[in-house]
């Protein structure tokens, strides 16, 4: 809401107090100044000079040499303007000056001759003819002749202005108009407050045709209408443009700015007709499926059967609330307006505005909230304005439709039940003042301590002692309460859940890996999909959309961060970050058939990027993970459509996979414009989370000696290490303490087709030394097992 | 006899003195006191000797094998300790080189919501994450916004269709957790949400922390003493609060909540826009309505709650200028934190 100062002071005795100091005061109510905005900030340094004397320039056809009268001195000044001429009252740039643009006058020489300043047009100011008349014109901005020399143009441009731009919290529509926030600021600053007082006289009703009012819905609550005659169309007197335009309003005629300058002053959105597009009184009603309006703005809209139209007999005239129709609109030649002041529901104003793409002063006010009282507030004043600017004669009839003036709320408390959620006792009499201030009427009867308030119409947001007690904390000020720690409060155990005790525990083992933890949107672009090669009837398909995105890249949540992790390596490689190990452990969104919504699977993602990472690296890692849920997970060449179908692995408890990691395949690196050794992981983890590791039990620790043997083979190429363990470990038992692969070997001695594999095997018993019958025994089980499954030769 | 034994330990003390290495030592020693060295074969010729003179010449060649053998205990340490010491010099490496090791680090959010957590945990509170797809009900209508409401301008929210939306708010979570626990109760619930908004100061997602008190004869100055050790734990013990009163629907009475600059100290900068506070967080009186819709009794209960932006705190914290910056996850980035 665009506050300008000096029509504040029309009803909050403020005096000099400066924009700041309004600033605070309002702050410290409640109300944000965002800005404090000098309406005259472009410009600098221009005073109001007369020419007194001008001669052609010798060396120019078209310059003048001017001496210019600016009051202080009297300056040389050479002037292009074609309608320079003695005796002109012009405004004049001096030496220093600043002119919207950024422009910055010095003195210098024209072609010879010395010019001390610049004679200004209207457009060089900035300004055009609804500043002020004549600027416009092609050539200097000519100014009346009764102006003091030496005056600032900001003054007579009425840019000398300050103007706060504060921010209204939705529960005080009451506070969009410069009235409702004078209230506040008066309070605020302890200054008196005048509400606008509005005298008119009115000539007798004489016959003419005054529309008939009904309403026939109940989305509005109150329509009422004047008749004005005799109306003169015309421009609005200067100081009402003036305001208009500090509050960021176009000026346009008289009777369109009277309505919104009360709009801005009273908060009251109004429309004016022209009575004589008005056939047969007006009704206030949904439209009828198929109706059509043409809007002020030159548009058709199409009209749906929720919206709420002012129509007469015949056909809609205005949008209510929204925007009146182009044919009943205010002319050049319009003589009798139809004034209307009505009160329509906030709800439908905004879904039909929002439907119809349509947004106006009026709706966007509507749509706040406007109350019983602003109706009427509203009307008379523009009434008195109009009376007050001769713009026609207010006729004495009436139409008037809706509720009658609601109960005022009355709210019965004690000053103690107000205090209770502050914390602090504030006096009784400190309680009364600062409601009465506030308008509100307080009955208080000595030696008890019951308050009786009454709360005016206006003040809609306040319902209870909890919203009083709002209003006292407000002027009381937050600053003279103390600090209390709980001080009833009992005692509660508190803690993180288990499943976040695992995450964050998850999250320190990666960084121990050497991985960066990253934190990417939750969104990604449909095409992702695609640049996953996936399936047609892949499941990380049924994604949720959104229904407003912001753009394709927001336009799904995503089944997987795996295609995170790769925008993200594909970024750090596109910045030469060419070594990266980095993790993700985020929410995956899987919608259930049937459910409002979906299920919610924290997933790890994984990104080793670099020379020095091979697809063992990153399997470590994952391994790690697995391990530290104490799960055995099988392993699988993957058959995810994006990872490289040989270097990567699919990861599966229990029979279900929950993940895969390696290498990418390269189809996927190319549509992601990624290159070099990069390798990924995903993990579901939620079922892992949240049913963490049982409780580790002890296991007593063998007293008994160990002995390590190697066995070495030569195997068939087609077979995996990982097996041929698995074959020793089942052969060898229980005694086998623990198998470590410890050379791979393949080319010269070992036949193509072939590798030789060595493993370290260490023995134990938890019960008696074992001797080297037992060992030879279980190597040559574990040998023979290879052999017999695997063809292989011992070495 | 005697003369054997002096001339025999004479030359053994010189061997001794001359060996040049461990080895040669044990060579040395070999030689003289072996088995079949030189004194054990003196030890044998003791049987050639009268009785009487036995145990004297005993005593002799003793008293010599004693002298000998801390001679080479002597020796023995001052070779072992001159061999050592070559060795770990040959042994000296160039410790300026470095192996590539790195370890990660948490991301920055992820370390400021820990310390977070941490803080309120310490205070009691429960901790509560909630869902981030939410039903239009726990994201508006049960905190007092009702369809429509020009509240619900306030936030540019995500839609999904039907009922659900993204929550634009953590204080979603404060109804679930109602729902399920009765005062007295404590809770905060950090987590991720969503706007629609994406520009240089905002982000669509980020990141909340709300929390929640609900218990008997919970009042603003409560709210204030929990506030402030907040600030002052994470802004430094100079951190002054400042309450304003503002507006939200699901408190009543509504606070916006400012932190003296910790880059200025109140003088104005840059970093608060010149006014020497920063702007944190929203706080209240839990809104009776709220309670109520909770089948909490107001009259007996009150609470107070608040919410904050992680992403801004960490942004604080460190002094990073955008946003976006968190969301990028360039790896120089995430190095520093």
């Amino acid at each position: 809401m665009k506050l300008p100062v000096c029509w504040l002071k029309d009803f909050a005795a403020i005096g000099n107090s400066s924009p700041q100091e309004i600033a605070d005061a309002l702050l410290s109510v409640g109300f944000e100044v965002e800005d404090i905005i000098y309406a005259g900030a472009d410009i600098d340094k221009v005073v109001v000079g007369k020419v007194i004397s001008c001669k052609p320039h010798t060396n120019s056809d078209h310059l003048h040499i001017c001496m210019v009268d600016v009051q202080s001195e009297i300056l040389q000044v050479v002037c292009g303007a074609p309608n320079v001429k003695t005796g002109d009252v012009v405004p004049c740039a001096l030496v220093g000056a600043k002119l919207p643009g950024g422009i910055n006058i010095k003195a210098g020489e024209l072609r010879g001759v010395m010019s001390y300043g610049m004679l200004c047009s209207g457009k060089e100011l900035g300004v055009d003819d609804t500043v002020i008349e004549g600027a416009e014109v092609d050539g200097l901005l000519q100014l009346p002749k009764d102006i003091p020399l030496g005056t600032d143009i900001r003054k007579v441009l009425g840019l000398d202005e300050y103007v706060l731009d504060v921010s209204v919290t939705a529960n005080r529509p009451d506070c969009q108009s410069v009235v409702g926030l004078a209230r506040e600021v008066a309070a605020a600053m302890k200054v008196k407050f005048t509400p606008p007082v509005n005298k008119y006289k009115t000539v007798e009703y004489d016959g003419e045709y005054m529309p008939e009012v009904k309403i026939d819905d109940e989305l509005c609550s109150r329509y009422t209408g004047r008749l004005i005659k005799d109306v003169k169309i015309e421009r609005s007197p200067d100081w009402m443009r003036k305001r208009l335009r500090l509050a960021d309003i176009r000026p346009i005629n008289n009777i369109v700015d009277i309505t919104n300058y009360v709009l801005t002053e009273i908060g009251q959105p109004l429309h004016s007709f022209d009575v004589r597009f008005i056939n047969k009184g007006i009704i206030v009603r949904k439209a009828f499926k198929g109706e059509k309006i043409t809007a002020l703005d030159g548009k058709e809209y199409s009209l749906e059967e929720d919206m709420l139209v002012i129509a007469d007999s015949v056909k809609p005239i205005a949008i209510a609330g929204v925007m009146g129709g182009e044919y009943s609109g205010i002319m050049s030649d319009t003589t009798s307006v139809f004034l209307e002041a009505a009160r329509f529901d906030r709800r439908s104003i905004r879904i039909t505005s929002r439907k119809l793409g349509l947004r106006s002063d009026s709706s966007a006010r509507y749509e706040k909230g406007v109350d019983y009282t602003s109706v009427d507030e509203g009307r008379e004043r523009a009434l008195y304005l109009i009376y007050k600017l001769k713009a026609g004669k207010i006729v004495d009839i009436c139409s008037d439709a809706g509720e009658k003036r609601p109960e005022e709320r009355v709210i019965e408390t004690s000053a103690e039940r107000i205090c209770s959620l502050i914390g602090k006792d504030i006096p009784k009499q400190t309680v009364e003042k600062i409601l009465r201030a506030l308008d509100i009427k307080v009955e208080s009867k000595p030696r008890s301590d019951k308050l009786v308030c009454t709360v005016p119409l206006y003040r809609e947001d306040i319902e209870d002692f909890a919203d009083l007690s709002e209003e006292v904390i407000r002027y009381y000020g937050y600053d003279n309460i103390k600090s209390t720690f709980l001080k009833t409060a009992s005692c509660t155990e508190g803690g993180e859940s288990d499943k976040d005790i695992r995450s964050g525990e998850i999250k320190e083992l990666l960084c121990g890996f050497g991985a960066y933890e990253i934190m990417t949107y939750s969104f990604i672009p449909e095409k992702a999909c695609d640049m996953l090669r996936l399936d047609d009837n892949d499941d990380r398909r049924n994604y949720i959309k959104l229904h407003n995105p912001l753009n394709e890249d927001t336009a799904t949540l995503r089944t997987q961060l795996t295609h995170n992790m790769l925008s993200t390596i594909a970024l750090n490689l596109s910045r030469g970050n060419d070594e990266v190990r980095l993790f993700e452990l985020g929410r995956k969104y899987i919608p259930i058939k049937g459910a409002e919504l979906p299920d919610e699977r924290s997933t790890l993602s994984m990104g080793f990027v670099g020379k020095k990472e091979n697809f063992y690296e990153i399997k470590a890692a994952v391994s790690a993970v697995l391990s530290y849920f104490g799960i055995n997970a099988n392993i699988n060449y993957s058959a995810q459509p994006f990872m490289h179908p040989g270097i990567s692995a699919d990861i599966s408890v229990n029979g279900q996979t929950i993940g895969y990691c390696g290498s990418v395949h390269p189809t996927v690196m190319e549509n992601y414009g990624i290159g070099g050794n990069v390798f990924i992981a995903e993990l579901d983890l939620e079922t892992l989370l949240i049913n963490g590791k049982s409780d580790v039990k002890y296991a007593p620790i063998s007293k008994f000696p160990c002995v390590n043997r190697d066995l070495a083979f030569v195997v068939s190429d087609q077979y995996n290490v990982g097996d041929i363990m698995k074959t020793i470990k089942n052969a060898c038992g229980q005694d086998l303490e623990q198998i470590q692969l410890f050379d791979i070997y393949k080319g010269e001695q070992i036949e193509s087709g072939f590798k030789s594999v060595a493993f370290s095997l260490r023995f134990r018993s938890q019960d008696k030394t074992l001797g080297e019958t037992e060992i030879n025994t279980l190597i040559n089980a574990a040998t023979e097992k290879v052999k017999s499954v695997y063809g292989a030769l011992l070495r | 006899m005697e003369e054997k034994i002096a001339k025999l330990t004479e030359n053994c003390t010189a061997e001794i003195s001359a060996a040049d290495s461990e080895s040669a030592l044990y060579a040395v020693r070999v030689k003289y006191l072996g088995k079949s060295g030189l004194i054990s074969e003196l030890m044998k010729g003791m049987r050639e000797l009268s009785p009487e003179m036995r145990p004297l010449m005993g005593k002799i060649v003793n008293e010599a094998r004693g002298k000998l053998e801390s001679l080479f205990a002597e020796k023995g340490k001052a070779l072992h300790e001159s061999e050592l010491a070559a060795r770990l010099a040959a042994e000296k490496i160039d410790i300026t080189i470095d192996k590539a090791h790195p370890v990660g680090k948490l991301h920055p959010l992820s370390a400021v919501r820990k310390r977070l957590v941490d803080f309120f945990v310490s205070m009691g509170f429960d901790v509560m994450e909630g869902p981030e797809v939410e039903t239009d009900y726990y994201n508006f209508e049960a905190l007092n916004v009702p369809k429509d409401h020009p509240a619900r301008d306030m936030q540019d929210t995500f839609f999904i269709g039907g009922n659900t939306l993204l929550r634009s708010q953590t204080s979603a979570a404060q109804i679930r957790y109602m729902e399920n626990h009765k005062p007295p109760l404590k809770m905060i619930s950090p987590g991720r949400v969503f706007r629609n908004d994406d520009d240089a100061t905002h982000s669509p997602v980020f990141h909340q922390l709300e929390g929640l008190v609900v218990d008997k004869g919970i009042t603003m100055c409560d709210l204030k003493g929990i506030l402030e050790s907040f600030a002052k734990h994470f802004f430094g013990q100079e951190t002054k609060v400042r309450f304003r009163p503002s507006y939200f629907p699901f408190t009543e009475p509504s606070v916006e909540v400012d932190v003296s600059c910790a880059i200025c100290h109140g003088k104005g900068c840059r970093i608060c826009k010149g006014t020497g506070w920063i702007e944190i967080l929203g706080a209240g009186i839990v809104n009776r309505k709220v309670l109520r819709t909770c089948d909490i009794d107001p009259d007996e209960y009150t609470g107070f709650a608040f919410g904050f932006g992680i992403d801004r705190i960490a942004n604080i914290i460190h002094g990073i200028p955008h946003i976006k910056l968190l969301y990028e996850n360039d790896i120089r980035f995430l190095k520093q934190f």
